[in-house]
């Protein structure tokens, strides 16, 4: 074919400038460490690493959700076991203050432990979370009970979610946590003060109940706790493999990013060698006299 | 003695055909570099002989013509691919820019804002009484709106700077074509006796130039003049004259031509290649696309979340509230009154509550008249066909409360201590008619599209109404309730049925839906603009190597090579000295016959 003058320089300025190109792009892969730099470098790769992105953004935020959920069943925990040692100790008093050996003034004056004891119970009841009360139902800025035990909050114990669509109960309707319980003290305090060994005794029978009705409440707050630390476990596991799949859709292949520049480089140089020559060649003018 | 005149006669159409020759030489060697110049050749033809002492003898040589070489296929061919060329390379040039814009490898995109917006209701959901977790929202939320409206105005931004290209695009058409129509004239003028070969390559040139512009047919009249004809055989050039092509339309954003009765033709949908093509089919495909479907997503978004919000209530009650859409036509059925969201509102006989408080928050109950802990609602019920005008009288005829349409159509809704002097505030509920939502009453969000989209100043002003908690069924309200929180979160992985566009400039938007995440819509659209930016690109690349192989083609039949040139100089020039040496044997010739004595 006749090779015209023009042809020679068009053809070194086109094939400069595609491998030029060929040689940015691999560069660009290799500083930025990413295969995917702009949206047409893979759509089908970015549209899954954005999925990714907001699977990893929600896992984040599940285990914030946990983590707060812990701090409330954690803080009813240690609540909930000292209410259950406040309850022994008042049967181990009724045990002792329903003895025939002890006198009425010995029964009056254990009447001020027990209100103590009652005392203790209600502020326990009315532990809080970084001033939220755990007890109140949804009425978490109420103060759940009374100096008397009287419920303030209400029957929907506080939720949140640890998964899209599972809630877990973190607080607790205080009514029927605590149930009859401050009933039960008051009534031992006047039969204490009344000298009424009966009234003792009924007490007793009413503090093993509530005894029971702890326990299971605190273990209760124990499986949740469990259930949740599966849960968290879970949402390590599913951040690592996402964090891994993302990193297998939107990392570059270091070593294989920086062969290609090298490729690409050498290429360049080729045709920067043979495109100077060919621009140098002397035509026949100068072979002219 | 005629016999040496005849010699001398020869040798002078000799001297001057190989002169002639050099001259033309010349003048391809002076072109080795120019743009769409095809080299020239002088044909040379050996002059009629005459009888001769009985015999023919010829009479020298002579220059016919000097011939282009040109393939005029492969130079339509080349035009025609420099046109699909400029048409990809310009969308690749755009593409590029709209990319930008919806790049997601930054903390800045709406993607992650989008998450971050979901999280901020959990945080809620985890304290609905903290006051940080409730700024922290809001802040999030504006600036997710915020980044909705940037990219709303970044379209429109393209969309008026292709609008302006367009227009600049049509100025140097009317120019280039002003001037094909000149050169036609001259050729017609010059080709009665002569071919016109370098007006012919100027034409050549012009004619691919306007190639790069719009793709458009030309045809060589039998005077040598060219017709150029664009799509829908609006003839742009017909001997020396040109038709000239203006935007118009009632935007002043279509290609119009005038036809020769005088009324303007619209062009703007049959201009497909070159730089006009690129330019249209990037603002009135992929802009127009992407500019529907965000605004799509946009309004279901803002419904959504709206709807939600507007079953909720914050850590206080009303005392008064005016929704953020206007029913600009209150005499007509709610689902006809000119709401944005009027087709989203149910007036099948659904309800919705509203619930009335005293001073201490305690609940009024509406049934007996009296407040204590048990309340129970006003109920309104929202029947078939009924008008603005009719709600506002069923709300207002409610005990305690009253209703009004705002100078701007806006519903009005406020508590009526006229009736009942101990009333505090009010809040709503249980809302499956729509109705409040759409009239925007107890909203998170106000507007309906991407440009438009807010946070409504009712929470900017107060973020007490983030609408966290629910009224429970005996009306009583709890700070630490976060059902409607969490019922927002669910929105999240909730499918819900949006629309998505297919913009076509020859048929028209076409208005589908997909059911789909907020976040997979997103996620999609943004993939869609990587997958035609990555074919843009194939074509502009394809585009440029099938331009250079037929460049090459034209360059190997019509460009200049100086090495031929130098051997056509020589040639000439060796001929030259030939003829002359005919003239001194003539010379000699002559003078051996007169100098006999």
């Amino acid at each position: 074919m006749r090779v015209a003058n023009k042809a020679i320089y068009d053809s070194v300025t086109y094939n400069l400038g595609s491998i030029s190109e060929e040689l940015n792009k691999a560069n660009e892969i290799a500083t930025t460490g990413k295969r995917i730099n702009n949206l047409s470098d893979d759509p089908v790769g970015l549209t899954q690493s954005l999925n990714i992105r907001s699977t990893l953004a929600s896992i984040e935020q599940m285990g914030r959700n946990i983590s707060y959920g812990n701090s409330w069943l954690t803080v009813s925990e240690s609540a909930l076991t000292s209410v259950q040692n406040i309850i022994s100790d008042t049967k181990v008093l009724c045990v002792q203050m329903a003895s025939g050996t002890i006198g009425s003034d010995q029964r009056s004056s254990a009447a001020g432990t027990v209100q103590n004891m009652l005392d203790e119970i209600v502020s326990l009841g009315n532990t809080d979370v970084a001033g939220n009360y755990i007890f109140s139902g949804s009425k978490t800025d109420t103060i759940p009970f009374d100096q008397d035990g009287t419920y303030n909050g209400d029957n929907n114990a506080f939720a949140i979610k640890i998964s899209k669509n599972s809630t877990v109960e973190v607080g607790s309707d205080g009514e029927e946590v605590f149930g009859n319980i401050f009933n039960t003290l008051s009534n031992l305090k006047t039969a204490l003060e009344t000298n009424d060994v009966g009234g003792i005794q009924d007490a007793m029978d009413n503090l093993d109940g509530h005894f029971d009705d702890i326990s299971a409440k605190i273990s209760d707050v124990g499986s949740k706790m469990n259930r949740m630390e599966i849960k968290d476990k879970i949402y390590q596991d599913l951040n690592f493999s996402n964090m891994e799949r993302l990193s297998k859709i939107e990392d570059a292949d270091i070593a294989e990013a920086i062969m290609n520049v090298k490729a690409a480089g050498l290429t360049y140089q080729a045709a920067l060698a043979s495109s100077s020559k060919v621009m140098t060649l002397l035509t026949l003018v100068d072979y002219l006299k | 003695m005629s016999g040496i005149g005849m010699v001398l006669n020869i040798a002078t159409t000799a001297l001057n055909a190989q002169q002639y020759g050099m001259g033309v030489t010349a003048q391809n060697i002076a072109n080795v570099n120019t743009e769409g110049y095809s080299r020239q050749n002088p044909v040379l033809v050996a002059k009629q002989p005459l009888l001769y002492g009985g015999r023919l003898l010829g009479r020298g040589v002579d220059t016919e013509q000097v011939s282009r070489s040109v393939d005029q296929f492969i130079e339509n061919k080349l035009m025609q691919e420099k046109s699909n060329m400029s048409s990809s390379s310009q969308m690749e040039k755009y593409m590029q820019v709209l990319e930008g814009f919806f790049n997601e490898n930054s903390g800045t995109s709406i993607s992650t804002m989008v998450s971050e917006f979901w999280n901020g209701w959990y945080d809620i959901s985890n304290n609905p009484s903290g006051v940080s977790e409730r700024i922290s929202l809001y802040e999030q939320s504006v600036l997710l709106s915020e980044q909705f409206n940037a990219l709303e105005n970044y379209l429109i931004q393209l969309d008026t700077d292709l609008t302006g290209a367009v227009t600049s695009g049509i100025e140097t058409i009317n120019k280039i074509t002003h001037e094909i129509a000149q050169v036609n004239g001259q050729i017609v003028s010059m080709e009665a006796n002569n071919v016109a070969n370098d007006l012919r390559d100027k034409r050549n040139s012009l004619l691919s130039e306007l190639n790069e512009y719009l793709d458009v047919q030309a045809f060589e009249q039998s005077d040598g003049s060219l017709t150029v004809v664009a799509a829908r055989g609006c003839t742009l050039v017909q001997g020396n004259s040109d038709y000239e092509l203006e935007m118009g339309g009632t935007n002043g954003d279509t290609v119009t031509w005038q036809n020769s009765s005088g009324s303007n033709v619209d062009i703007t949908n049959y201009l497909t290649n070159g730089k006009l093509g690129g330019w249209l089919d990037m603002r009135d495909e992929i802009i127009a696309k992407n500019q529907l479907d965000l605004d799509a997503l946009a309004k279901e978004f803002i419904w959504s979340v709206n709807r939600q919000h507007s079953q909720g209530v914050g850590l206080q009650g009303f005392t008064s509230i005016t929704g953020t859409y206007a029913a600009t036509n209150p005499g007509a059925a709610i689902t006809s009154s000119g709401l944005p969201y009027q087709n989203k509102v149910d007036d099948s006989n659904k309800t919705f509550n509203i619930w009335l408080f005293d001073t201490n928050g305690d609940p009024y109950d509406s049934d007996t008249g009296t407040t204590g802990l048990q309340g129970n609602p006003i109920t309104i019920t929202v029947t078939s066909g009924m008008t603005t005008n009719e709600l506002v009288t069923a709300i207002d005829n409610g005990t305690g409360v009253q209703a009004s349409l705002d100078s701007q159509n806006r519903l009005s809704i406020s508590i009526d201590t006229g009736e009942i002097a101990t009333l505090g505030s009010l809040a709503f509920s249980d809302d499956n008619s729509n109705v409040l939502a759409a009239f925007g009453i107890n909203t998170f969000f106000t507007g309906s599209s991407a440009g438009g989209i807010e946070i409504n100043d009712t929470i900017r002003l107060n973020k007490d109404f983030i609408a966290a908690a629910q009224v429970g069924n005996d009306g009583t309200m709890a700070s630490g309730d976060n059902n409607n929180a969490l019922a927002i979160t669910d929105l999240q992985s909730a499918t819900m049925s949006i629309s998505q566009w297919t913009c076509d400039r020859i048929n028209g938007n076409i208005e589908g839906s997909v059911n789909s995440t907020i976040e997979d819509y997103y996620h999609s659209m943004v993939g869609a603009i990587g997958i035609v930016s990555a074919s843009v690109s194939r074509d502009r690349s394809f585009g440029e190597m099938m331009v250079n192989e037929l460049s090459t083609i034209r360059d190997s039949i019509s460009a200049v090579s100086l090495d031929e040139e130098m051997t056509n100089l020589i040639k000439f020039q060796h001929a030259y000295a030939a003829a002359a040496k005919l003239i001194g044997v003539a010379d000699e010739m002559l003078n051996t016959l007169l100098g006999l004595k």
